[in-house]
């Protein structure tokens, strides 16, 4: 009993012990951020932790938002080094990291992610235009009997919005509000596809408020069905239901292209090429931003930041392209690379 | 001190006239208790109560008590069910301290020290006045671990020869050792429900105590168990004080020199055991042992 | 009692008789079912696991032949020499016929890019190989490795495989050769977390699971049973103790979560304990559990029964030895089975993790408390939203292993109870 309690308080001790030594460095790199990016980054952490001396650096998948706050909470051991994004840094966001002391931010962009509308290969290839895929899902949605006047989503099969469409129910699984999938795929069809309205396009200037929750506010009806944030069971969701839509990242239509297709966008199919090209119209660049206060304290960020903007990984036919991600094009991949290699940090202008 | 005490005391219990001290005793308390009759009182006692009450929460259970145990006697407490008798048993090694909500007031003395005096401690105090309880309660260990186990805790044995003549001497007292002697490395728990309790004696004498309390040992125990527990209890009166509950007045009878009889937590009336039986002076005496009620 | 046949009250009873035992049938076949039932679920949940898993127990090598070419060991940093190139060239050799650029990169994806790290602890281990030729088993491309279990579909166009028709010919080459072979896949069960699937192994979350558990069964079962101990024999009875006892049942059924966000804002952030390590998830898994072992440990006390308590006691035992000598061995098996049903609980638990970063990549096996580590539950899910197919069986392997290690600690709690349970 006795001896129990010794080794007990022991270990206590040896643990705390332990979290001193371990305060006063820290000997690998610490990621956090986007879950977009994360099958990117760890494919790199890897190569450059198998291939150097330096330990693997440590990725945390805490979304875009819950990396920057960890990010910006503050300069030191205990806070990371690097925050992935799947969009680029927010003023608000920005504005924290300079308050709570993280002046200098190296933005790095790495490529681009193509969101994709699938569905099984059972059923024909759709052809939709943003236009259709906002009808589609708005909550509310232009009088389909004309006017300048919003109602309630009316729609209930795909050949109401465009005869051309099959006539099949409208059943699209999505990712839920938390994900940055979601905000990217808001952004780039359904607002892209309200403003083909010439009111709604007006609406953007005199009531952004109105323009907002006309264009960001999916239907709750049922139509749109969040399927949450693992990509893999929405793929499984469409083998097991040929009727439906998925809307998810490439690199799950590419590692599952027996199963699924995917749904030409105004007329431009999701390849790699298109995607990379920029013809696909629903694709967001990719980003990491480095702590530059950090960068000669923690042991291989620069290292690092070589490894990912070489173009072993990130080129045309690099590794990254591997596992789906897009690359850019070799001007913008010299820019950044040369950015990461200074560590040009971000100033106030260059924030949206 | 103690002694002292303990003289003064009985020296005035010795010359005041008994129906003097009864009076005295019943203006003192507030609840209106029935006197007791016969003679509760003996020289040179072992141990002593005087107005002893005991509450279970707003509930009174005994009333105004005063009573003598004396030495090398068997006291046998009778009386129907619920009147008090294992609470009052109880009182004698506080064993009432453990029921949440049980107090007691009153003045009980061990050879003439206050057993609720701040001072003094429970545990010598309990391995002074041993306990057998009406259900047999032997540890689930071995046999030989069950009546080691008093000793080992008190410290009263250097080695492990010693604490072998120990339990060798108290199994044998308590009459099992011929049963268990080659059988003292199983668990107590599987002996038969007599050799139980004997066991249950033999481990409460292990430390040899001065005072054996006995919650009606015999009431599990066929005619043949309940013989040998009486016959361990007349030997064991050589050397201890009794005092026993027993449901049974033949077995009252039998064992004991005095009796007490306890009626809705009253003491009714205390005297030699064959002048209860034979000549009971209180009605509700009379009543309890002819088998009118109760 | 002169004519017991016409008893009336017999006769009363055996009209409600057979009601009777119609009800009894009518439960007993319930419960029948409701058994029936669970067990049908638990087997449908143990098949779909391990047929979708068992796959991931084997994996597939190929056979090379490395010239380890002195002109490329320069260096002396052994590790920095070109490994894939070697790879590159052994597999050249053995496909002369492949030229364009976009053949051999078809070519080369066939061997895993961890190949390379196989062939740097080879020659790390023994220097003398440089300037000699190997035969050598390197592990094969996932999508490859996905092929020969039959997970890729060679029937459908080419377009619709991951491994194109030019590949399946150079596979069916080196299967014709007997350069391809399945074997039981030991990366698995040494290794940590990787990107490439023919690289993952569950050794590293194996670890984080140990170290981390390790802290909450040395904290929690010692706090829990003093604090059961001290609450239900030693405490008064008072309205405070009534309140802690409402409180600690409320903690347990309190969502894990909320258990993580109190460890950020206390482990974390107050007293700066390190991020992803097992010494703040063990904490944290500490707090969850304590309430489920307090509540065991008293329902095991309370059922201790009293006549032990007043033996003790009636011998002149204090209240410390009564508790030590007799109450808390027969309580024991109670509280060990219900410390173990904890940690089997704390064990399955992510959701408290994510919040002080445990939900990470992590690829270095964790060493002690303070390194960065993630757990059994985490890997699992961080594997299942992998784009890469072959994570899915090793998501469902990885469930295996979990379910193994619960069956593991359930039996270890039934066999404590066995071993250590007084028999009246
Ligand atoms: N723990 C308790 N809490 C409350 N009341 C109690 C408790 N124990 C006993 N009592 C009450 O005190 C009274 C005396 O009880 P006690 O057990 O002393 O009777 P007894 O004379 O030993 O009866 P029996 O012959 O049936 O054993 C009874 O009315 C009983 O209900
Ligand atoms: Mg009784």
């Amino acid at each position: 009993m006795k001896k129990g309690i010794l080794l007990a308080s022991a270990l206590i001790a040896g643990m705390f012990a332990g979290t001193s030594a371990q305060a006063a460095g820290r000997d690998y790199i610490s990621i956090v951020g986007s879950s977009t990016v994360y099958p990117f980054s760890t494919v790199v952490a890897e190569q450059f932790g198998k291939t150097t001396n330096f330990k693997t650096p440590k990725i945390e998948s805490t979304g875009t938002g819950g990396g920057f706050k960890l990010f910006c909470s503050g300069v030191g051991v205990e806070y990371p080094d690097i925050s992935n994004a799947s969009r680029a840094i927010k003023q608000s966001e920005y504005d924290s990291c300079q308050a709570n002391g993280v002046k200098d931010i190296v933005e790095v962009k790495i490529g681009y992610d193509g969101i994709v509308f699938a569905n099984s290969k059972k059923s024909a290839p759709l052809k939709l235009t943003r236009k259709d895929i906002f009808l589609a899902l708005a909550k509310n949605v232009p009088d389909p009997k004309g006017g300048d006047k919003l109602v309630p989503n009316p729609y209930k099969t795909w050949n109401e919005i465009d005869p051309a469409l099959p006539k099949e129910k409208i059943e699209v699984l999505g990712p839920p509000p938390t994900s940055g999938t979601r905000d990217a795929f808001v952004e780039l069809t359904m607002e892209a596809g309200a403003k083909s309205f010439p009111f709604i396009h007006d609406m953007e200037k005199k009531e952004k408020n109105m323009f907002k929750a006309t264009t960001q506010t999916i239907r709750e009806d049922g139509a749109y069905i969040e399927a949450g944030e693992n990509d893999n069971l929405i793929v499984q969701k469409l083998e097991a239901n040929p009727h439906a839509v998925g809307i998810f990242g490439f690199s799950f239509l590419d590692q599952n292209a027996d199963m699924i297709q995917g749904s030409l966008i105004d007329n431009e199919s999701p390849t790699f090429e298109n995607i990379a090209s920029g013809k696909y119209p629903v694709s967001r660049p990719l980003f990491f931003y480095v702590k530059k206060a950090h960068a000669d304290v923690i042991p291989g960020i620069k290292e690092y930041l070589g490894e990912f903007t070489s173009d072993k990984a990130w080129g045309n036919e690099g590794y990254l392209a591997d596992k789906g991600m897009i690359p850019m094009d070799k001007t913008e991949r010299e820019h950044f690379a040369e950015q990461a290699k200074d560590l040009k940090t971000l100033t106030m202008k260059q924030v949206k | 001190m103690e002694s002292l005490f303990q003289t003064a005391e009985s020296g005035a219990l010795a010359t005041a006239p008994k129906e003097e001290i009864l009076s005295e005793v019943t203006s003192n308390t507030l609840h209106k208790a029935r006197e007791t009759v016969g003679d509760p009182f003996v020289e040179n006692p072992r141990m002593t109560c005087r107005e002893v009450n005991v509450y279970y929460g707003e509930k009174k259970a005994i009333n105004n008590v005063n009573i003598d145990i004396a030495r090398n006697e068997v006291i046998a407490m009778i009386g129907p069910s619920g009147c008090g008798k294992s609470t009052f048993l109880r009182c004698l090694n506080r064993m009432n301290d453990t029921i949440e909500g049980c107090r007691v007031t009153g003045d009980i003395r061990l050879d003439g020290m206050d057993i609720h005096d701040k001072n003094v401690d429970v545990v010598p105090l309990r391995a002074r006045v041993g306990m057998v309880f009406q259900k047999p309660n032997p540890f689930p260990k071995s046999i030989f671990d069950n009546v080691a186990y008093g000793p080992k805790i008190h410290g009263l044995v250097q080695n492990k020869s010693e604490l072998e003549e120990i339990v060798e001497a108290s199994l044998k007292k308590a009459g099992l050792w011929e049963e268990a002697k080659d059988r003292l490395n199983q668990p107590g728990t599987g002996l038969s429900g007599g050799q139980q309790q004997r066991l249950c004696i033999a481990r409460a004498i292990a430390v040899s105590p001065e005072v054996i309390l006995m919650d009606e040992p015999c009431s599990a125990l066929d005619p043949i168990a309940t013989a040998k527990i009486e016959e361990l209890i007349a030997e064991l009166c050589e050397h201890y004080s009794i005092v026993i509950v027993t449901h049974s007045m033949q077995q009252a009878a039998r064992v004991s020199q005095r009796t007490a009889y306890f009626h809705l937590g009253d003491l009714i009336e205390v005297g030699k055991t064959d002048r209860i039986f034979t000549n009971p002076r209180h009605q509700l005496t009379e009543d309890y042992i002819t088998g009118r009620f109760g | 009692m002169d004519q017991p046949a016409t008893n009336p009250t017999i006769d009363k009873m055996n009209r409600g008789l057979k009601r009777r035992y119609r009800a009894e049938r009518r439960f007993r076949i319930c419960g029948a079912t409701a058994v029936f039932t669970a067990l049908c679920f638990l087997f449908l949940l143990f098949f779909s696991i391990v047929s979708s898993g068992y796959k991931a127990f084997q994996k597939t090598s190929i056979q090379i032949n490395v010239f380890f070419d002195p002109a490329e060991f320069t260096n002396e940093n052994l590790a920095t020499a070109n490994f894939p190139g070697l790879i590159k060239a052994s597999m050249s050799a053995m496909f002369p016929e492949v030229t364009s650029r976009s053949d051999k990169k078809d070519l080369y994806y066939l061997i895993s890019p961890g190949a390379s790290f196989q062939l740097i602890n080879l020659v790390k281990d023994n220097p003398a190989l440089i300037g000699q030729t190997q035969q050598i088993w390197v592990s094969a491309n996932d999508d490859v490795d996905m092929l020969l279990k039959g997970n890729i579909d060679r029937t459908r166009p080419e377009s619709e495989r991951r491994i194109n028709d030019k590949q399946l010919a150079w596979l069916d080459t080196l299967a014709g050769e007997r350069k391809i072979k399945k074997t039981f896949n030991t990366t698995f069960f040494t290794r940590g977390d990787s990107r490439e699937p023919e690289l993952a192994g569950i050794w590293g979350a194996t670890c984080g699971s140990f170290y981390t558990l390790l802290i909450t069964l040395t904290l929690s079962f010692p706090i829990g049973i003093a604090a059961a101990v001290y609450l239900e024999e030693f405490a008064p009875k008072n309205r405070w103790t009534d309140i802690i006892e409402v409180n600690i049942n409320n903690l347990a059924a309190v969502p894990s979560i909320v258990y993580g966000l109190l460890g950020l804002a206390v482990f974390i952030n107050f007293f700066g304990m390190p991020r992803s390590t097992p010494l703040v998830g063990g904490l944290i898994l500490t707090l969850m559990t304590l309430p489920v072992i307090i509540i065991a440990s008293r329902a095991s006390l309370k059922s201790v029964p009293p006549s032990i308590r007043e033996a003790a006691l009636g011998i002149g035992a204090s209240k410390m030895q009564m508790v030590a000598h007799h109450v808390l061995p027969l309580a024991l098996p109670g509280m060990l089975t219900g410390t173990i049903i904890g940690m089997a609980r704390a064990l399955g638990e992510s959701a408290p993790l994510l919040m002080v970063g445990m939900v990470a990549f992590i690829v270095d096996i964790p060493q002690g408390f303070t390194d960065p580590a993630t757990v059994l539950p985490v890997q699992i899910y961080l594997w299942s939203d992998s784009p890469e197919r072959a994570f899915m069986e090793k998501t469902s392997a990885a469930i295996m292993v979990l379910l193994v290690f619960l069956l593991l600690m359930n039996a270890v709690a039934i066999f404590l109870r066995k071993r250590f349970e007084i028999k009246w």
